[in-house]
């Protein structure tokens, strides 16, 4: 499985993007994106924002859950208190490029299953935290665009824990 | 929720998918002539014979037509229509074996005399691929021409996902038109027969008798699984212009005390009618031909000096007794018999199955032989003692009363009476389900989903989830994985996918997920993929959201998925298609709120960029080499209108050096003529 975590702003502009693939199962944690998937993935997240907008009304939760699809794509949202959304979009590799019997019962390899949902939220609740303590600092200021290599690093990590 | 579960506008629209439905489902009228008739009409200068002549006019029957439905409530109709083939016609196979391809390859049929009736079978979706593709190449050619060749409303269109593209409409009434004549469904199957002798017949009560047997035992007999039970009409074809009136009538006057009140006299002149002939008027286009057909048309249209030509003129005269014919037999004849059919069907086997104890019989049916039986019955072994289902052939007899079903369910479809046609092809879900009829069973509920859809009320989408989306889900997957009949899944999913979509409210996202379903099944080409992806952003952009803030619409997903029309539309060479889409996105995109949103995603917006440049670069190639043109140009498509006058001088300026949107030969409409004209007004205009 593959995975396009993106961090948008109030005004539907990016503020963190990390690609990672996944990382049990003996994954190597490199996303195995196809060429176009690089600004695919950007589209379907843009687009996704739509049903995020109107779900995020019907809900008390900040994760939203698996909100969208689009072909095998599977979109999954966290909508912090100050509106700025977490969209990860996940796509589980095609069973020609990895050994698809080892990775059926994982969460690599069923985007659908309660088990990728926990997964996600745990993921999702650990880089909400770290969001929460780099936006503490005093030199940011509203959608600027987050650099913190800390930020990343802590990302980085939290993918590779749960997912 | 706004908008959610609304009732249903009436469709005004031709391009309504409801007025598509309509006009699509028809009952259909079998002609079977004599070889006196024949030779009669072919003087006029048909050569199919009387089918020809009459065909065009069964699309539009004159007059307002009155049917009852089955609480006896009457209702007019403006728009009724009946189609008319040749005894015979799309006949296909019953599902023997699962054919690879779809309906109609070159070896599956034997029984079929020329290849010419062949063409009039639809259902082949390469064909209408082809043909759609040979309608846009020439519209890529030749852009000013697009408004008056394929009925653009460009100034309603240019934003409203209701006027589909014409290529699009075209593409579902081809998938539409020539419906194959299968068991699974009984559309095609005739539901009267002309049987036509004319005046100059000697023996004309024998030959009458001789045309009958033949279509009910002889060798135009249809296929074991068609009713023969259906109405036959008799015609006499009286020949004004060498034969005696009073004999003809007394001959007619005979017939009706033979045969009944199913007789007609036609009365026309025999001779060719030429277009300088005084009251000539033209022979209407037909608008139901098979996607083959029409290919075949443009073609030997394309061979002609003259377009007008190739059209064939009848007198005036002619016409009205022909108008006046189909409408006295479609109006008294073929809708009583219809409405009869209906009520006695449904009288003797539908609502037996209603009450108490059908249910309580197809339950039994199902326990009572013990699980045994029915497990065997899952290889081609012997039918099972307790179905009606033969299968091995794969058919129900025509007798047995799920096949008087199913014709009761279309009958009441052709009929209009949406509700007693869901509520039959919901009774037979369930039967054909136990029987493991698959293809019956994916008809059934393909049917069952549209006529739901129909049935212009209210329904929540609670509702529709339970029983639109599951009937569409089972049918797709019965068509394509039981059956592997291609054609069938994508009529299934187009045309709920359109439905849906009238309906509004969260039911536009339902028919945008079994759009791109169609496209995950892989069961259209290249150009239905350009074509579908183009409507699935119609989809998302009908639903409007509310508020100021458009809360709830579906803009960027709609914008997102113009874009993957318009990638499909520049690699299929089509810029202008492309430019369309384009500019579609991009007023999406700039209908948000925050406009500039996908200008900060560095590829998706780099991407974009290039598609646009790429579009550009395809329609304009020297724009790039002669840069001092292109500021002259950009002015003057300053507006959107304008743009569409502006094209066909750029059009002709490149024509000279750099012909790349393909061979002129391949134009399939107009001829050089055109061509020449145009460069001379493009001279005009620049010197």
């Amino acid at each position: 499985m593959s995975y396009y975590f993106a961090i948008l702003g109030t005004q539907d502009n990016p503020l963190f993007e990390y690609e990672f693939g996944t990382s049990k199962q003996g994954g190597d944690g490199v996303a195995r994106f196809a060429e176009q998937a690089r600004h695919m993935n950007q589209f379907i997240v843009h687009s996704s924002l739509d049903i995020v907008e109107e779900v995020q009304w019907g809900t008390g939760q900040m994760y939203l859950k698996r909100i969208d699809r689009f072909y095998n794509n599977y979109v999954s949202c966290w909508i912090t208190a100050g509106n700025v959304k977490f969209l990860l979009l996940h796509s589980p590799s095609q069973p020609s490029t990895t050994n698809p019997s080892r990775a059926s019962t994982s969460i690599a390899a069923n985007p659908e299953s309660p088990a990728t949902e926990e997964a996600i939220k745990a993921f999702f609740t650990e880089v909400y935290e770290n969001w929460i303590k780099t936006i503490m600092s005093p030199f940011y200021q509203v959608n600027m665009e987050v650099k913190s290599p800390v930020f990343r690093s802590r990302v980085v990590a939290a993918g590779k824990k749960f997912l | 929720m706004p908008g959610q579960g609304q009732a249903l506008a009436p469709a005004d629209t031709a391009a309504d998918p409801r007025n598509l439905v309509l006009q699509a489902f028809v009952p259909h009228i079998a002609v079977h002539t004599s070889e006196d008739t024949h030779e009669l009409i072919k003087d006029k200068g048909f050569e199919f014979g009387l089918w020809e002549l009459l065909r065009p006019f069964g699309e539009r029957i004159q007059g307002k037509v009155n049917v009852r439905d089955s609480i006896g409530s009457g209702k007019t109709y403006e728009d009724f229509a009946v189609r008319f083939v040749q005894l015979g016609d799309g006949l296909e196979g019953p599902e023997v074996s699962r054919r690879s391809g779809e309906g109609k390859g070159p070896n599956t049929k034997v029984s079929s005399p020329i290849s010419a009736q062949r063409a009039r079978t639809g259902g082949d979706v390469a064909q209408i691929e082809s043909l759609v593709d040979r309608h846009l190449t020439h519209a890529e050619e030749y852009p000013a021409l697009q408004g008056e060749d394929y009925k653009t409303i460009k100034d309603a269109r240019s934003r409203n996902q209701d006027y589909p593209s014409p290529f699009y409409t075209l593409y579902l009434r081809r998938l539409l038109s020539g419906i194959p004549m299968a068991p699974h469904e009984t559309f095609s199957h005739p539901v009267a027969c002309i049987i036509a002798i004319s005046s100059r017949n000697k023996d004309p009560i024998q030959a009458l008798r001789k045309l009958y047997d033949e279509s009910t035992n002889g060798e135009r007999r249809l296929p074991p699984w068609v009713s023969n039970e259906y109405l036959r009409y008799y015609v006499l074809v009286h020949d004004e212009e060498q034969d005696d009136i009073t004999k003809s009538i007394t001959l007619f006057e005979q017939m009706k005390r033979h045969f009944g009140l199913h007789c007609h006299l036609l009365r026309l002149r025999s001779s060719e009618c030429v277009s300088s002939d005084d009251d000539s008027v033209q022979h209407p286009r037909c608008e139901w031909l098979s996607a083959s057909e029409e290919l075949v048309e443009i073609q030997t249209r394309e061979t002609l000096e003259d377009v007008e030509e190739s059209l064939p003129c009848i007198y005036e005269s002619d016409t009205t007794a022909i108008k006046t014919f189909i409408r006295e037999m479609v109006t008294q004849s073929v809708i009583p018999s219809m409405e009869r059919c209906i009520s006695t069907w449904n009288d003797q086997v539908a609502s037996r199955r209603r009450g108490i104890s059908g249910r309580f019989m197809s339950l039994s049916k199902k326990w009572a032989f013990g699980s045994s039986s029915r497990s065997t019955s899952n290889g081609p072994n012997a039918p099972t003692s307790n179905s009606n289902y033969d299968a091995v052939q794969g058919f129900y007899r025509p007798e047995v009363a799920e096949a008087i079903m199913r014709k009761l369910g279309d009958y009441a479809f052709m009929l209009r009476d949406w509700k007693l046609a869901q509520s039959t092809y919901e009774l037979l879900r369930t039967d054909f389900n136990n029987d493991k009829a698959w293809r019956y069973h994916a008809a059934a509920n393909e049917m069952a989903a549209i006529s739901t859809l129909l049935i212009p009320q209210a329904m929540s989408s609670k509702v529709r989830t339970e029983t639109v989306d599951q009937m569409l889900e089972t049918a797709s997957y019965s068509y394509i994985t039981r059956c592997g009949a291609s054609y069938g899944a994508l009529r299934a999913l187009a045309l709920g996918m359109e439905l849906l979509r009238l309906r509004g409210g969260s039911a536009t996202d339902d028919a945008a997920k079994w759009g791109a379903r169609l496209l995950d099944h892989k069961v259209v080409g290249v150009i239905g993929d350009a074509l579908m992806k183009e409507r699935i952003s119609a989809c998302y952009a009908s639903k409007k959201g509310a508020g100021s803030g458009r809360w709830g619409s579906r803009a960027r997903k709609s914008a997102l998925w113009s874009i993957l029309a318009a990638d499909s539309w520049l690699t299929l060479g089509k810029p202008q298609q492309a430019k369309l889409r384009l500019d579609e996105a991009t007023q999406e995109y700039a209908e948000l709120r925050f406009k500039d949103g996908l200008e900060n995603f560095g590829n998706a917006w780099e991407f974009l960029l290039g598609l646009r440049r790429e579009v550009d670069m395809a329609m304009y190639p020297d724009s790039a080499l002669e840069g001092t043109l292109v500021p002259e140009l950009e002015t003057e498509v300053g507006e959107e209108t304008q743009d569409f006058v502006a094209k066909p001088h750029r059009m002709s300026l490149m024509g000279v050096h750099a012909p790349v949107l393909g061979g002129l030969e391949s134009s399939p409409l107009h001829g050089a003529v055109l061509e020449g004209e145009q460069e001379e007004t493009g001279q005009v205009q620049f010197e």
